[in-house]
């Protein structure tokens, strides 16, 4: 049996963590680029808007609905909203919409009216869809859904480096702190229980405001909250989150002026795509199609 | 025995392999930390830590619908964050939210840390603000108020950040240190810090490999077997004449056994030059040394030279004679 690879500070100043990381994630150093290229490209979409924050700071719900719109319909090659949705869900579908409701940070109530509006327009009934979070395995709804829509803002995380659409799904087990361990690298896991398996018809990473930095598990801190103004849509978690990763990376250089590490390496999104095989989170593999004011989009 | 987490949120189905699991996993929780509470007990904190906030300060008033949590329910509340609570000897916590017309809302988390030791501990996890001079150490900064006393740690933040917010935040903190009356005492590791060049703030006391890693990153794996047996500090130190930050890593294990072992993996590990001294010059030009003393292992990283490094072992290995007289 091939012995693990131990990485230790030592790596770090010896410049090896790389090579040392990706041996241990079982990617390849022998990395070919043009092989990857010639790989189908997995499509998300970044749509921004400077006006989606008012002078005040307040979200504008009417914005926020034109770039759920906008963003969707680009992702499926559509032109009309309603049309896009239904191509999306049936109206026999039982939708839950998996939110986050991290009070500090929370999914913004607007987009969540927003996703709410075109289920219903895609001819869902009310009373098959519900919007949830920490409930959700108490949820009839999530139980019984027949089809999921997972949306949580971006932010750095304590134990999974970057919370985004992979770790959205935590929630669904019952013993979250089961999968913790190792920088979070099982999360992906979650994703094949049969509550959630193949069930996920879109992810939205909201990135209105992002959290590009934080120490310590509470981790709050607005000083490195970022008005980012956009949101990021696609049907790969994992391409968005590896896109998301990176989104916060740059930020925090644009901040610090250095690439100030996390606490952790957001490790899980690279194990769920090369050892769960979720997606792609290889960012040469992901057409990032973007649309709208791109000003100080740093992607 | 208190009602299970899993009980709640699985009954629709019950299942066999369900409830052995939940029950493996309460016991397990009762065995390693010992804070699940017994219903009487739970009983007597929730009605000890409601004293502890006061109903309004400042014309912000309790919105009347505290949230409690207990080691497993606190998931809820704060997802992954719990871990850091529960890697020390978290009981109970009670969220109250102040409001007052058109101010922002006020959170008070209220963390009942089951010995002023995790107390402090999970207090100092980070002291990056400045010290406010509420309870026995606090930290304010970015809108928030942390500080513990006790065997509580408490935890102010107002939603927006205005400058009368801070006000109610610092009053709502006095406050709440003065209902708690019984002031206690930090982790007897820290008196054995040698005390020269010693940043205070920089302090942390910590049972999880993953927080040792949070604040000086040694090893993806935990080559120094950490966990919640042992006891462990790290502390910065200024090393004149550069004022070169060096680090301390003291950790107690529970049999000179165990102490050993864990030397011995991390000396393989990280010091595989030096097998038998313990002591290496580093990548960066910088020294570290690690020695075990019966159930303790010491360790310096980044000190200037050698001789340092030897030196500020010496002088923790004196602090550990001077407490075995």
């Amino acid at each position: 049996m091939k012995k693990r690879k131990v990485i230790t500070r030592r790596d770090f100043l010896r410049g090896t963590v790389y090579t040392a990381l990706g041996t241990s994630l079982g990617v390849g150093t022998s990395f070919n680029k043009s092989e990857a290229l010639a790989e189908e490209k997995v499509k998300v979409v970044l749509i921004r808007n400077e006006e989606v924050i008012d002078r005040q700071g307040q979200i504008r719900q009417e914005v926020v609905q034109q770039m759920l719109d906008q963003g969707v319909a680009t992702l499926l090659d559509e032109k009309d909203p309603v049309e896009t949705w239904k191509k999306l869900l049936k109206p026999t579908d039982i939708v839950g919409i998996k939110s986050n409701s991290w009070h500090t940070l929370p999914t913004p109530k607007e987009l969540e009216e927003a996703i709410t509006r075109r289920i219903l327009d895609a001819g869902v009934p009310k009373e098959k869809m519900s919007i949830d979070d920490r409930g959700i395995l108490n949820n009839r709804v999530f139980r019984d859904a027949t089809a999921l829509i997972n949306v949580r803002p971006l932010r750095t995380h304590h134990w999974s480096g970057v919370g985004g659409c992979i770790k959205n799904y935590i929630m669904f087990v019952s013993t979250p702190w089961l999968y913790h361990s190792d920088s979070c690298s099982p999360l992906a896991t979650i994703w094949n229980k049969p509550l959630v398996k193949g069930k996920t018809r879109l992810n939205i990473l909201s990135l209105i405001r992002t959290q590009f930095y934080g120490r310590g598990p509470h981790s709050f801190d607005r000083r490195f909250i970022s008005d980012y103004r956009g949101l990021l849509i696609g049907k790969d978690p994992v391409a968005l989150d590896a896109i998301g990763a990176r989104l916060l990376q740059l930020q925090r250089i644009a901040h610090f002026g250095e690439d100030r590490s996390l606490d952790t390496t957001p490790k899980h999104v690279f194990m769920a795509d090369q050892k769960y095989k979720l997606g792609v989170s290889d960012v040469n593999r992901i057409e990032v199609i973007k649309v709208g004011w791109m000003e100080g989009s740093l992607i | 025995m208190q009602e299970c987490y899993f009980k709640r949120t699985i009954s629709y189905k019950p299942n066999l392999w369900v409830i052995v699991f939940s029950l493996l996993t309460c016991l397990a929780e009762m065995m390693m930390g010992g804070s699940l509470a017994f219903p009487a007990e739970k009983g007597k904190i929730e009605m000890e830590m409601k004293k502890l906030l006061p109903l309004e300060v400042g014309g912000y008033r309790s919105d009347g619908k505290d949230q409690l949590y207990d080691r497993l329910t606190t998931f809820r509340y704060m997802d992954g964050a719990a871990e850091l609570y529960r890697s020390y000897g978290f009981k109970q916590l009670r969220v109250r939210r102040y409001l007052k017309e058109n101010q922002p809302p006020i959170l008070v988390e209220l963390f009942d840390m089951g010995s002023s030791e995790d107390a402090y501990g999970v207090f100092s996890f980070e002291t990056e603000g400045e010290e406010a001079g509420i309870g026995q150490g606090s930290d304010i900064g970015g809108g928030l108020l942390r500080f513990w006393k006790g065997r509580f740690f408490v935890h102010v933040y107002a939603e927006q950040e205005t400058a009368s917010a801070m006000e109610v935040i610092s009053e709502l903190g006095k406050a709440i240190a003065r209902f708690i009356q019984q002031e206690g005492q930090k982790p007897a590791l820290l008196s054995l810090l040698p005390r020269e060049g010693l940043i205070e703030r920089s302090i942390r006391y910590l049972y999880h490999p993953h927080h040792l890693n949070d604040h000086y990153f040694v090893s993806h794996e935990n080559i120094l077997n950490i966990g919640p047996q042992t006891k462990a500090v790290l502390a910065t130190y200024l090393s004149p004449p550069a004022r070169d930050k060096t680090f301390l890593f003291l950790t107690q294990y529970s049999t000179p056994g165990q102490s050993k072992k864990a030397y011995q993996s991390f000396v393989k590990t990280y010091l595989p030059e030096s097998p038998s001294s313990g002591i290496a010059q580093t990548e960066n030009r910088k020294w570290t040394a690690a020695r075990s003393d019966q159930r303790y292992v010491i360790i310096v990283f980044d000190a200037p030279s050698g001789e340092k490094a030897e030196g500020m072992i010496q002088a923790t290995q004196k602090g550990l004679k001077e407490k075995r007289r």
